[in-house]
């Protein structure tokens, strides 16, 4: 009897667990859209999402023609484009960016009122750009040459002191001004993607700004 | 049980006959440090050896005195000391025997050592039990607090990413098999199965047994077996409440609610636990304060209920369903959570006096999930389900030998991450085992077992054999043993295929051979009147143990089996423990491990490392008083550590400091069932310099204050 209930109770779906209802489902990443996948032409914003998880690629985004192009990090650009991301690295074609202290577009201060001073540009660096992390461990890491945005990179701090390394989101809108003179205000909301893999950049944009 | 029937019907016909001098003794006999009445207790006296009785279900006695002359009464109880009393006038008197716990616990029973119950002093195996007074005294959380602080040669250190890693005799987490009430935990992080399951509410005792037990256990007992076995309730009800406040705003809540109701007994208990993220660098001036600079706050539930219905005298149930969950702050947008669901129903069935048999059907379910805050999602990717049936027979033959005959089937579902696409494997395993316990005279015990394990997936056979002998020469056992241990490799072991943090691949190994060991042990135990000594010694072969290398080809960590390694040591222990209520106890454990030459020694086993404890305890009618001052000490050691994690070449000399840490506490007893405990843990304020992973995670003295309410016996 104990045995014969014991075994008909090993021959249901319970053999491989219970309870999974209580978990997200992760949806699989090769039925994602990547880039613009949410534009609202009414209020200028949308949401940018972007495979950014090989460290040999950058993925150049033009907020004009809502297109995300990547290429192989030793390529050229394309001809256009507004801002670029590598991994959490990012970059911008001639502009500057300002960091807010706020967390949505609709509470930026107004354009006119920022010193632009407090813009900040690219800088050339040789040692930010990762491309090669397979030697990591032995405290070797190749880097490319290339221009980098420390003010919109601090989007994701990522804290390498400790193993594993602490990421977080400084959840602020950062204020991009194009070589045009127009505004972009973006916003990372997120670094993972559903099953936790990191470099799967979520990005929430307004543009142009029109405040 | 007959013994005892055939002892109350004896003691029960003297006590008829001397009725007719008229002389009454009579009173009650119960426990100093509960305050509760010990029936079945023992009453003699000491110049008429054929004179006694035992008392009743409310501790009460009543003895005639054949004529009006003085004599000594003795009060005996099973796990008690003797209690003597003297009789004062030439009349009818009351004398009441207040017994303590006999704390060198000869009389304890234990079940891991034969998977038969036997009494400590009579198991041909060196085991170790840590008593519910001792976890009390321990004022410890999880297992792994309560085990170093108990005991030497054991270490709980963190390995990559703040997890928990065992390190006992020179035994990693995954070849010392925890079980709880005998039951496997399912779920493992970097080769130890989740400690801050194994809560100490509702524990009664911790049967420790150190050495190879694969002959019982199979797989994963070479190193040992940790044994938790639950309490029964044994009140007809009880509530117990109890909180504890401590450093870093660490919290626990604890409840319980207990019945025991005719054929019914139960016990529900829930406790949660939470503690902030700890700042190494707090206080210092150093930026690089270690490995890590933080320690993840955490948070934890566990809800666990037993019940236990009595069918007839010799038929019994057990039911069982227990809920875990944690919750790790491993960053602001990633808490890392686990879960276990676990279930069992067990049947115990005493066949006739001499045949019992248990049939038993065990679920265990533990999940890893990844609560992504910035979207609100909470994906699992680790999901490890066991299912276990088992089966134990034992016939007692001559009221003294026992054979033991077993046999378990398990299936073990694992989905990993860390498997290619996510994916899953199953592995079914079988076992047989049996065990012959030979006692053919009262002073010496031979035991000897084999077992026979099948595992699916690795298609591995293997046979663990066991023997052990005791022999007693007056205060003195004696105890030799040689047992077999082996691990098999794990579905993880076999199948791995893992980009390790986007930097480099582990794969497994399908072709692992297991893990083996041949351990020999020989103890001596003396004990007389109120101090123990025992000293043991330990040798063990393991063959083929498992690890990861570097490969070339691969490009990647492969595992692999490892050359034979020796692991050789030591241990002594001595106690005492006096009537004014002072007790102490000193261990101490030396462990050696050789590698052959050439081949680097990278485990950081410490060679030295010893237990101390100092404890007085008292009770007065509303108040009882329990103090204890206990330390450890582990010793500096030095490993090799690979320069290059991608060629495993070169190796250098990495020497990790020694430490000793003390912790006071205080418990009061206010009145019925409320106790008061003060703790002061790392009493002489030790830092370490640098915070290695195997650094104890202190940032100096911290103080906690705990309370217990036994809500029942405040009606009493």
């Amino acid at each position: 009897m104990f045995m014969s209930g014991t075994i008909v109770l090993l021959s249901f779906q319970a053999c491989n667990g219970i309870f999974s209802d209580i978990y997200d489902q992760p949806s699989p990443e090769t039925e994602n859209e990547y880039g613009f996948i949410l534009v609202d032409e009414s209020s200028h914003t949308g949401r940018i999402y972007i495979d950014a998880t090989k460290y040999t690629e950058w993925h150049y985004i033009d907020l004009h023609e809502k297109l995300v192009t990547t290429e192989p990090i030793d390529s050229k650009a394309p001809e256009k484009w507004d801002f670029a991301v590598h991994r959490y690295d990012t970059k911008t074609n001639g502009g500057t960016v300002w960091e807010s202290s706020v967390s949505d577009f609709h509470s930026l201060p107004n354009l006119t009122t920022l010193p632009s001073e407090s813009f900040i540009g690219d800088e050339w660096t040789t040692d930010r750009i990762t491309i090669d992390m397979s030697q990591m461990m032995d405290g070797i890491i190749l880097y490319a040459e290339d221009y980098y945005n420390p003010c919109l990179s601090r989007w994701l701090d990522v804290d390498t002191s400790t193993m594993p390394p602490i990421y977080t989101l400084s959840g602020k809108v950062y204020l991009l001004r194009l070589p045009d003179g127009s505004y972009a205000a973006l916003r990372l909301v997120n670094f993972m993607n559903d099953a936790a893999i990191k470099g799967f950049m979520t990005i929430d944009y307004m543009y142009p700004v029109t405040l | 049980m007959t013994m005892r029937f055939i002892l109350l019907m004896l003691l029960g016909l003297h006590f008829a006959t001397g009725l007719s001098a008229q002389r009454i003794i009579s009173g009650t006999v119960s426990s100093n440090s509960e305050n509760k009445p010990l029936q079945g207790a023992t009453i003699s006296v000491k110049e008429l050896p054929t004179l006694g009785t035992v008392t009743d279900e409310k501790g009460y006695y009543e003895l005639a005195l054949p004529d009006n002359k003085e004599y000594t009464l003795r009060a005996s109880y099973v796990g008690y000391n003797d209690a003597t009393l003297k009789t004062k006038s030439l009349q009818n008197e009351t004398l009441n025997f207040r017994l303590t716990e006999n704390t060198t616990m000869l009389d304890q029973v234990v079940v891991t050592t034969t998977r038969t119950p036997k009494l400590l002093k009579d198991v041909p195996i060196v085991t170790r039990v840590i008593s519910e007074r001792d976890i009390r005294r321990g004022d410890a959380t999880h297992i792994g607090d309560l085990l170093q602080t108990e005991l030497p040669g054991i270490e709980f250190s963190y390995s990559m990413n703040q997890q928990i890693s065992l390190n006992m005799s020179g035994f990693g987490g995954n070849s010392v098999l925890f079980l709880v009430d005998g039951e496997r935990l399912a779920g493992e992080t970097l080769d130890n199965v989740d400690y801050n399951r194994l809560n100490l509410d509702n524990v009664e005792r911790v049967e420790i047994v150190k050495g190879a037990v694969s002959s019982l256990y199979g797989s994963n007992a070479i190193g040992g077996v940790v044994n938790i076995i639950s309490r029964k309730s044994e009140e007809p009800w009880s509530v117990n409440l109890n909180g504890r406040y401590g450093a870093h705003n660490e919290q626990r809540y604890g409840g319980s609610v207990g019945f025991n109701r005719g054929r019914f007994n139960s016990m529900t208990n829930v406790q949660f636990t939470s503690i902030d993220a700890i700042d190494l660098s707090k206080g210092t001036d150093n930026e690089e304060v270690g490995d890590y600079s933080t320690i993840y706050g955490n948070s934890t539930l566990n809800i666990k209920e037993r019940l236990i219905f009595t069918a007839t005298d010799d038929l019994e149930f057990t039911a069982r369903a227990g809920y875990f969950f944690r919750e790790r702050d491993a960053s602001e947008s990633i808490k890392d959570r686990y879960r276990s669901f676990s279930g069992g129903l067990k049947g115990n069935y005493r066949i006739t006096e001499r045949d019992d048999l248990e049939l038993s059907y065990a679920f265990d379910q533990y999940d890893k999930s990844d609560y992504l805050t910035p979207n609100d999602r909470d994906v699992r990717d680790y999901s490890n389900v066991q299912h276990t049936l088992r089966t134990l027979y034992n016939h007692t033959l001559a009221d003294k030998h026992i054979l033991t005959i077993g046999g378990g089937y398990m299936r073990d579902y694992l989905m990993s991450y860390q498997f290619e696409e996510n994916g899953n494997h199953t592995q079914y395993t079988t076992d047989a085992f049996a065990q012959f316990d030979w006692n053919p005279h009262r002073k010496l015990n031979l035991i000897a077992g084999v077992r026979f394990d099948y595992f699916s997936e690795a298609q591995l056979s293997h046979l663990s054999p066991k023997i052990g002998v005791m022999y007693k020469v007056g205060n003195c056992s004696l105890r030799g043993s040689y047992a077999g241990g082996f691990r098999a490799p794990t579905l993880k072991e076999m199948y791995m295929n893992f980009y390790m943090g986007n930097i480099f691949m582990i794969y497994g190994n399908p072709d692992l051979k297991a893990e083996s060991s041949h351990n020999f042990s020989l103890s001596a135990e003396y004990m007389k009147s109120r101090h123990s000594f025992t000293l043991t010694g330990f040798y063990n072969l393991v063959d083929n143990r498992i690890t990861t290398v570097w490969n070339q080809e691969l490009a990647g960590q492969v595992y692999t089996n490892m050359a034979p390694l020796k692991v050789a040591g030591a241990e002594a222990n001595a106690t005492g423990n006096y009537p004014c209520g002072i007790s102490w106890r000193v261990s101490y454990a030396y462990t050696h491990e050789h590698i052959e030459k050439g081949e680097p020694l990278l485990s950081s086993t410490r060679p030295h490392t010893a237990t101390a404890r100092l404890a007085y305890d008292k009770e007065w009618k509303n108040y009882g008083l329990s103090m204890a001052l206990s330390g450890r000490y582990l010793s500096r050691v030095t490993a090799d550590v690979y320069t290059e994690i991608t060629s495993y070449e070169k190796t250098v000399e990495q020497t990790y400091p020694g430490y000793t840490i003390w912790k006071l506490s205080l418990t009061q007893r206010l009145w019925r069932g409320i106790d008061l405990t003060l703790a002061v843990d790392n009493l002489f304020n030790y830092r370490p310099d640098y915070y290695y992973s195997n650094s104890p995670s202190t940032t100096g003295t911290t103080c906690s204050i705990g309370l217990s309410l036994d809500i029942e016996q405040m009606f009493k």
